[in-house]
């Protein structure tokens, strides 16, 4: 298996755990790697943002003498929008269902991220 | 002379592939290498050759499709009497065809021989002969009488002065048939293969064999458009520059869809767009320009694989600002171009003039441009994408 491939599993079982609308792993520079975004939006955008987003909240902690933060969360009214970082390399991203548990989520995603931790 | 259509490969290729010779598409497994083939028969049957495409492993109604899909319309009337499709799959479930030319017995090579050669006999002038898949009549016929059949689709079609094009997936073959197919089967041989080394995730093509002219070695990265075919892929291009240069118009400018996340008419995190022009796609990240944002401007420029450094014509003030960008990005050995922006204005320094005012190398081109009214834009794209071209 490819390791393009085994990115595709490791969000195929990240989908698993159901209410998921979107995922994707990128660089920590914000190029793509792999997406399942259920043909909705653009994958290379929406990681470029992403990664910007992830980029400037541990800029902003840093600023203030903290560690780096463990993950984003954005909350709205459809959907939370979480990313964290997977290793200094890389990062993954989800948008959730507006009534996903966020417990589960981060649980899985957590495992997801040391999984392509290894991977990349 | 037939053109491929591929962007960058007619000139791998010289021009083209010349009547009478043959190319491969030799696919690694998980590629989508069908495009290549497709791309290239419907760029030799718009452009008044004549063409057969030989159907394989779909349903010849679903092969329309899946040129429309691409919006390469084959149905049009103009192409009925230039482009045809060799039914070589409804004799495998027993339907009906449609078709003019159908294989009775796809699975016996002696009966899609007879069909192809009554094919390139009735073609009214020397054209092209595509396969959708060689590796299906592997499947059905058997190796080493695929491969006998092969040499003698391409004696035959070099009599006729046809070109014949075969799209294969290097599926687990003997390593003899693979050798083969890669070497003496065919004049000529395009390897299309995936990448993910480092963190480059992508596809690539390049010339494995050619045997009518001097061989280049280059690999280059494409995307599949749909619509639009094969596309010459850069990843990331980095558009950067000192505040209020016009950095997001560039980005706009140059790409069919873009966002941007500005606040209060200034950009705070990132400019992203796709373009896709004249045979090339690339992705641009634009940064923010003032100084507060540069943490994440040093964040998001790697893997870049080529910089425009943008610059407000009239203000010479931010020139020195825009060298520190570009060392901010880490963009010195990457291909730079400077985009001289803004030049309707009546202050505005001529490219000349800005040269000799920038700490850059000699070899940096600096273009003129207007971005608010795309002007210059796409020049000074074409002028990157060579440099990136001539880099790998």
């Amino acid at each position: 298996m490819s390791t393009s491939e085994m990115l595709v599993k490791v969000l195929g079982d990240l989908q698993k755990i159901g209410e998921i609308e979107a995922s994707a792993i990128a660089t920590r520079d914000g190029l793509l790697m792999s997406a399942d975004m259920h043909a909705k939006g653009d994958p290379e955008t929406f990681v470029a943002m992403s990664a910007t987003m992830l980029g400037a909240a541990e800029t902003a902690t840093s600023e203030l003498g903290k560690d780096v933060p463990n993950r984003v969360i954005v909350e709205a009214d459809d959907g939370k929008l979480i990313c964290m970082g997977a290793g200094p390399k890389a990062l993954v991203v989800v948008m959730t269902a507006p009534g996903a548990g966020l417990g589960l989520v981060l649980v899985e995603m957590t495992k997801s991220a040391e999984k392509i931790a290894k991977l990349i | 002379m037939i053109e491929t259509g591929i962007p960058k490969l007619d000139g791998y290729l010289h021009g083209g592939i010349p009547e009478g010779n043959s190319l491969v598409y030799y696919a690694y497994p998980g590629v989508d290498g069908g495009v290549f083939g497709m791309q290239t028969i419907f760029h030799a049957v718009s452009g008044g050759r004549c063409g057969a495409y030989i159907a394989s492993s779909t349903d010849p109604r679903m092969i329309r499709d899946q040129f429309m899909e691409f919006g390469w319309d084959m149905g049009e009337s103009v192409f009925a009497d230039r482009f045809t499709i060799v039914d070589a799959f409804s004799g495998l479930i027993g339907a009906d065809s449609q078709e003019r030319y159908v294989v009775p017995e796809p699975d016996n090579i002696n009966s899609l021989t007879q069909c192809i050669k009554q094919v390139m006999e009735e073609m009214p002038e020397p054209g092209i002969i595509v396969f959708e898949s060689l590796s299906t009549v592997m499947d059905l016929c058997g190796e080493k009488e695929t491969l006998d059949a092969v040499l003698e689709w391409n004696k035959y079609a070099m009599l006729y002065d046809h070109v014949m094009v075969y799209n294969f997936t290097a599926w687990p073959y003997s390593e003899e048939t693979l050798l083969q197919v890669k070497g003496d089967a065919c004049n000529s041989v395009v390897s299309v293969g995936g990448i993910s080394e480092k963190v480059i995730f992508g596809w690539y093509f390049g010339l494995l064999k050619l045997d009518w002219a001097e061989m280049i070695r280059k690999w280059v990265l494409f995307k599949i458009l749909k619509p639009g075919g094969v596309r010459i892929y850069i990843p990331k291009i980095l558009v950067t520059g000192p505040f209020d240069a016009g950095k997001s118009t560039v980005v706009h400018a140059l790409s069919n869809r873009a966002v941007s996340v500005d606040r209060l008419g200034t950009t705070i995190a990132l400019d992203h767009g796709h373009i896709d022009h004249n045979g090339f796609a690339a992705d641009v990240f634009g940064t923010p320009g003032q100084e507060r944002f540069d943490p994440i401007v040093k964040l998001l420029s790697g893997e870049a694989m080529g910089v425009f450094l943008v610059l407000d014509s009239a203000n010479a003030t931010g020139f020195a600002r825009g060298v520190r960008m570009l060392e901010i990005t880490e963009s010195f050995g990457l291909p730079v171009v400077v985009i001289a922006n803004k030049q309707d204005l009546p202050e505005a320094l001529a490219p000349e003039e800005i040269k000799t005012r920038l700490d850059i190398p000699e070899s940096v081109p600096i273009l003129p441009a207007v971005a608010a009214d795309s002007e210059g834009v796409f020049e000074a794209f074409e002028t990157l994408v060579e440099m990136v071209m001539g880099v790998n």
